[in-house]
C-alpha cells in the first residue's frame, strides 16, 4: 500500500500541490510561532528598569504568547478544512480508480489505509518544505512583533531543533485529520464504479455535510435574536461565534446554498446564450462550483464578521469615553505646566491626570479566592475635586470627597477585581512605603487598559511629577468657545491641546493597535489560506472539464467562447461566494446595529470588503482563465472520444 | 506452458459441475413507472473449464447479468451461487474475497492503474490479497501475453492491445477460477483482438478456467465455447459450439 500512495502521489501530484502548500504554510507558521514562543518563555528584564517598565515588558511578552496562541489555533483549523476539501475532491476525481482497487479485491480498510499513507506521505512533503519555509516566517513574525510594541527592540528568536518533531507532527497530523471523511467515503465506493462514465453516482450532500451544517446554522439562529439584545461584550462574543458557526454551516451546506443562489444569478446570465450555458454548467458542476464558493464564503465571513465586530467596539468605547468625559479639551504638557492650566481665563476645571511611577500592592478578595498582587502600570496622580466634575460615572460605592491625605482609589480599570472599600493597600512613592486606604471604587467603562489607581495628588511631592507626561482635561466656562482657551494654552507654551473627540480617538487607536495587528496577521494567514483553496479548486476542476470542454467546441464554440463562458461562470461563483460570506457578516454584526443610547457603533469595514471583492475576482479569473486556456489547448476531437 | 491447475477451479464447482449458477435471477431498477426489468427469472449455470459468451441487444441484460454473477451488482430477487458459495446476500468482506482469489475480471476500457507500471499493475491484485507476489510470477505472467519488454512501462506508454494484453496477464496472475470479461476486444484492433482471445482459450484448457464473457461481435462470440442470447432480461437462445456467421444470424433475428 504505502508503494501504491507514493506513486500516486507522484503521478498525480497536480492534485495535490495545493494540500502540500497549505500544510506548508500551516507548519511554517506553527513552527514560528514555536521558536517565537519558545524565546519569549522568560521575558528579559535589562537591570535598572523600573517596575513600570518591567511590567510593561512582561505584559508586552504575554501578548505576544497571547496572539501566538490565537494564530496556532486559526492555522489548524484552516489548514484541516484545506487538506480535508483537496481530499474530497480528488476522491471524487479517483473514483474509478479507487472503485477499481476494489474491484480487484481491495477491501474497504485497505482503501482507508491508503489514503492514509497518502495523507502522511503528503504531511512529511508538506512539513519538509514548512521547516524550510519558517525560517523566514520565523523572521518575519518576530520583526511583526516587534514593530507592534509587543517585544522589545532587538529581540532575536533562537532556533531550536527540538522543534523539529512537533512541526513534522503537525504536519502530518493535519494531512491525516483533513483525509479522514474523505477515506471514510472513498471506502463506500461501489466496484462497479469502475464501469460506470457518469460521476453521478457520488452525491454531493453527505450525511455528514447534512448534519455539520444545519446543526451549525442551527446554533448560530438563536444567537443572533440574542444579539438584538446583548450588551457589547455579548455582541462581540456572539459576533465572533455567529461569524464561525455561520461560515461552517453555510460551506457545508455549499452544493445546496450554492446552486440555488446560482438560480438568482441565472436570471441577469440567461440574457446571452453564452450565459445560459455558464449557468447551466453553474447548477450542473455543483461539486465545482462548491468547492470554490465554500473558502471565499468562509473568509468573507470570518473577516469582515471579525473585523467588524472589533471595529464597531472601538467605536462604542470611544463613544463611552466621550459621554463619560465632561471636558471639551485635553492638554498634554509636563506635571509642572499643566498646573498652570486652571489659572488660564476661560478654564472652569482643569483636571490633570499624572501618571505615576509608584507600585501598589494589594490583596484582592473574590468569591472565596483571595490573592496579592503588585501593580506598576494605570496609578495616576488627579486633583479629587477636578476629577469628579469631569468625570461623569460616580465612584460605585465610596466618595471622592474622602480622596485626601492616605488614601487611595480604586480606578475603573481594576474595578472587578475584588477590592473593597475600607481595606488597605501598601503603596511605594519614591523610596517611601506608604500604607492606603481605600475610599472610593470607581465603575468598570468598555476602555481596556483604563487607570487602575487614582492617588490623591497631594501625596505626591510635586518633584517626582513635575517632568511626567501629564494629560489635563479642561472644561471651558460657560459663554466662552473652546477654540479660544485652546489658543491660550498654545500661547501660554503649556503644551498640546486636543478637542475631546480627537482625544478619545487617539486613546482607543492606541488601545486597539494590539488588537489591529492580531487582526493583520490573522487576516493575511485566512486570506493566503483561501487564495490557496480556491486556486486549488479551480485548477483541479479545470483539468477534469478537457473533454466537457471539446464537447462545447465540437458542437460549435469557439475556444474563445468556451473560455469566456467559463470567465462568467468562475464570475457567478466568486460572487456567489462573497454574497454568501457577506450574508454571514452581517448576521454576525446584526448585534452592533444600536449601540447604547441609540447611538450608532456599527463599523463595517468598507475598505476590506473592497479588497476581498477585488483580489477574489482578481484570483479566481486569472487561475480560471489559464486553467481554461491548458484544458482547450489539445484539438477537441482528440479529446470527445477518450475518457480520464 | 503454465500448467498449474488453480485448487479452487478443482474443488469450488457445484455438485452439477457449475462455477457459477443463476437461479430466478431478477433485477430490476427504479419504481413506479420508471421501473425497468433488466433480468427477468434468468435460470443459468456456467461449467468449469468452458468459455461462454453472453449476447443480445443493446439493454438486453447482458452487462446486468454479467455483475449479477460476479457479485458486482446483487439480484432483485432469485439466488446466485459462485464457487460453490451463496453470494446473493453476501456481505461487503465475503465479496472482497471472492474478488482476491475466486474471481477475475476484463473489461473494455482496461481498467489499469494508470500511475502503476505493467509489473506493478498486474502484481497489485496479489498484493491487495497480502499474498507476497514473486516477481518471477508477475514476470511469467507478462511474458505469457508477450509483454515481457514492458515490465516498467505506464499504461500511457503502451497501445490498446498492450493494456488488455496487461489486464489479462493480471486477472491470470491471481489464478481465478472464473474470468469475467466484459466486451474484451472492444477497443482493439483485430490483431490484439485475435491475441487477447487466444490467451482467453489457453486460460480455459489449460487451467480449468470458466470464463464468461459478455460481446456483441459475432466472430469473438464464436472463439467461445457456448453462446446464450438475452433479449428484455430473458434468456431466449443458446448455442453450443456455433460459427460466426450462425452467431451473426441468430443476433439478427433477434434484434429484427
Amino acid at each position: 500500500m504505502p508503494g501504491l500512495s507514493l506513486s500516486t502521489l507522484r503521478d498525480r501530484w497536480r492534485l495535490f500541490t495545493g494540500a502540500i502548500l497549505t500544510v506548508a504554510l500551516g507548519v511554517a507558521l506553527v513552527q514560528s510561532s514555536l521558536v517565537v514562543l519558545m524565546s519569549t518563555g522568560e521575558p528579559e528584564i535589562p537591570a535598572g528598569a523600573s517596575g513600570r517598565e518591567a511590567e510593561h515588558i512582561r505584559e508586552g511578552y504575554v501578548g505576544a504568547a497571547t496572539l501566538l496562541g490565537m494564530v496556532v489555533p486559526l492555522a489548524l483549523f484552516l489548514a484541516v478544512f484545506i487538506v480535508g476539501s483537496t481530499f474530497a475532491f480528488t476522491v471524487a476525481q479517483r473514483r474509478r480508480e479507487l472503485a477499481l482497487l476494489r474491484m480487484l479485491g481491495g477491501s474497504r480498510p485497505q482503501l482507508v489505509g491508503l489514503l492514509l499513507a497518502e495523507a502522511v506521505l503528503l504531511g512529511l512533503v508538506g512539513s519538509a518544505f514548512g521547516a524550510v519555509l519558517a525560517a523566514p516566517a520565523t523572521w518575519a513574525q518576530s520583526s511583526l512583533l516587534v514593530r507592534l510594541g509587543f517585544l522589545p527592540d532587538g529581540f532575536t528568536a533562537v532556533w531550536s531543533f527540538a522543534v523539529l518533531p512537533w512541526s513534522f507532527g503537525f504536519g502530518v497530523a493535519v494531512a491525516v485529520a483533513g483525509v479522514l471523511t474523505a477515506a471514510w467515503r472513498a471506502a463506500r465506493t461501489h466496484p462497479l464504479d469502475a464501469l460506470r462514465d457518469a460521476p453521478s453516482a457520488a452525491r454531493v450532500m453527505t450525511v455528514g455535510r447534512w448534519l455539520v451544517g444545519l446543526s451549525a446554522l442551527a446554533c448560530a439562529a438563536p444567537l443572533v435574536a440574542a444579539g438584538q439584545s446583548a450588551d457589547l461584550l455579548g455582541a462581540l462574543l456572539i459576533a465572533m461565534a455567529v461569524s464561525i458557526l455561520g461560515a461552517v454551516g453555510l460551506s457545508r451546506l455549499s452544493p445546496l446554498v450554492v446552486p440555488l443562489t446560482g438560480r438568482l444569478v441565472g436570471l441577469v446570465l440567461r440574457t446571452s446564450p453564452l450565459g445560459e450555458l455558464a449557468q447551466a454548467n453553474l447548477r450542473d458542476g455543483v461539486r465545482r462550483s462548491a468547492s470554490t464558493a465554500a473558502p471565499l464564503i468562509v473568509l468573507v465571513a470570518l473577516l469582515v464578521g471579525l473585523t467588524g465586530a472589533l471595529g464597531s467596539l472601538a467605536r462604542a468605547t470611544g463613544e463611552d469615553l466621550k459621554r463619560n468625559t465632561a471636558a471639551d479639551l485635553v492638554v498634554e504638557s509636563s506635571g509642572a505646566d499643566a498646573a498652570r492650566i486652571a489659572a488660564l481665563p476661560g478654564v472652569a476645571v482643569a483636571s490633570p491626570q499624572t501618571p505615576l511611577e509608584v507600585s501598589v500592592t494589594a490583596q484582592h478578595r473574590e468569591e472565596g479566592r483571595s490573592w496579592r498582587r503588585t501593580h506598576h502600570s494605570g496609578i495616576v496622580a488627579v486633583d479629587p475635586a477636578a476629577y469628579g466634575r469631569t468625570h461623569r460615572p460616580k465612584p460605585r460605592r465610596g466618595s471622592l470627597a474622602d480622596l485626601r491625605g492616605r488614601t487611595i482609589a480604586v480606578g475603573p480599570g481594576l474595578a472587578g477585581e475584588g477590592l473593597r472599600v475600607g481595606s488597605a493597600v501598601t503603596a511605594r512613592i519614591g523610596d517611601r512605603r506608604v500604607k492606603l486606604r481605600i475610599v472610593a471604587l470607581m465603575r468598570e467603562t468598555l476602555e481596556n487598559n483604563s487607570e487602575t489607581f487614582l492617588v490623591p495628588r497631594d501625596l505626591i511631592p510635586p518633584a517626582l511629577t513635575a517632568d511626567t507626561r501629564t494629560e489635563t482635561l479642561v472644561q471651558v466656562a460657560p459663554g466662552t468657545d473652546p477654540r479660544a482657551v485652546a489658543d491660550r494654552v498654545r500661547a501660554a507654551g503649556i503644551g498640546e491641546v486636543r478637542t475631546l473627540a480627537a482625544w478619545a480617538r487617539g486613546r482607543v487607536d492606541a488601545q486597539q493597535r494590539g488588537n489591529v495587528g492580531i487582526l493583520a496577521v490573522l487576516m493575511g494567514m485566512s486570506g493566503l489560506y483561501a487564495a490557496v483553496a480556491v486556486v486549488n479548486a479551480i485548477v483541479i476542476a479545470g483539468a477534469e472539464r478537457r473533454a466537457e470542454f471539446a464537447v462545447a467546441r465540437v458542437t460549435g464554440l469557439t475556444r474563445s467562447q468556451v473560455v469566456r463562458t467559463a470567465l462568467v461562470e468562475s464570475a457567478a461563483v466568486a460572487f456567489i461566494g462573497l454574497a454568501l460570506g457577506g450574508l454571514v457578516a452581517a448576521a454576525a454584526l446584526a448585534g452592533f446595529r444600536d449601540g447604547p443610547g441609540g447611538v450608532r457603533i456599527l463599523a463595517v469595514p468598507w475598505g476590506l470588503i473592497g479588497w476581498l471583492v477585488v483580489s477574489t475576482f482578481v484570483i479566481t479569473t486569472v487561475a480560471n482563465l489559464l486553467t481554461t486556456l491548458a484544458a482547450t489547448r489539445p484539438v477537441p476531437v482528440s479529446l470527445v472520444a477518450a475518457r480520464e | 506452458m503454465h500448467t498449474h491447475t488453480s485448487p479452487a477451479a478443482a474443488t469450488a464447482a457445484t455438485p452439477t459441475g457449475n462455477m457459477v449458477e443463476l437461479f430466478g435471477a431478477t433485477r430490476t431498477y427504479g419504481t413506479g413507472a420508471a421501473r425497468i426489468h433488466a433480468l427477468r427469472d434468468v435460470a443459468i449455470g456456467f461449467p468449469a473449464g468452458t468459455w461462454t459468451a453472453v449476447m443480445g441487444p443493446s439493454g438486453s441484460g447482458k452487462s446486468t447479468l454479467l455483475h449479477c454473477a460476479a457479485g458486482l451488482d446483487r439480484v432483485t430477487s432469485g439466488q446466485v451461487i459462485l464457487a460453490g458459495e451463496d453470494i446473493t446476500r453476501a456481505p461487503e468482506v465475503t465479496l472482497t474475497r471472492l474478488r482476491r482469489g475466486t474471481v477475475g475480471f476484463v473489461f473494455q476500457n482496461f481498467n489499469l492503474v494508470a500511475s502503476l507500471t505493467a509489473e506493478q499493475n498486474v502484481a497489485l491484485p496479489l498484493k491487495l490479497a497480502r499474498r507476497r507476489p514473486s516477481r518471477k510470477d508477475v514476470r511469467a505472467a507478462l511474458a505469457q501475453v508477450g509483454l515481457e519488454d514492458r515490465l516498467r512501462h505506464r499504461p500511457r506508454e503502451m497501445s490498446g492491445g498492450q493494456q488488455q494484453r496487461v489486464a489479462i496477464a493480471r486477472a491470470m496472475a491471481a489464478r481465478p477460477a472464473v474470468l469475467f470479461a466484459d466486451e474484451p476486444t472492444g477497443a482493439l484492433d483485430s490483431g490484439s483482438a485475435r491475441t487477447v482471445l487466444g490467451l482467453m482459450r489457453d486460460m480455459v484448457e489449460s487451467s480449468g478456467q470458466c470464463v464468461v464473457m459478455v460481446t456483441h461481435d459475432p466472430v469473438v462470440a464464436a472463439a467461445a465455447d457456448a453462446v446464450v442470447f438475452l433479449r428484455d432480461g430473458r434468456i431466449v437462445d443458446r448455442l453450443v459450439r456455433p460459427s460466426a456467421p450462425q452467431v451473426a444470424d441468430r443476433l439478427a433475428r433477434l434484434e429484427g
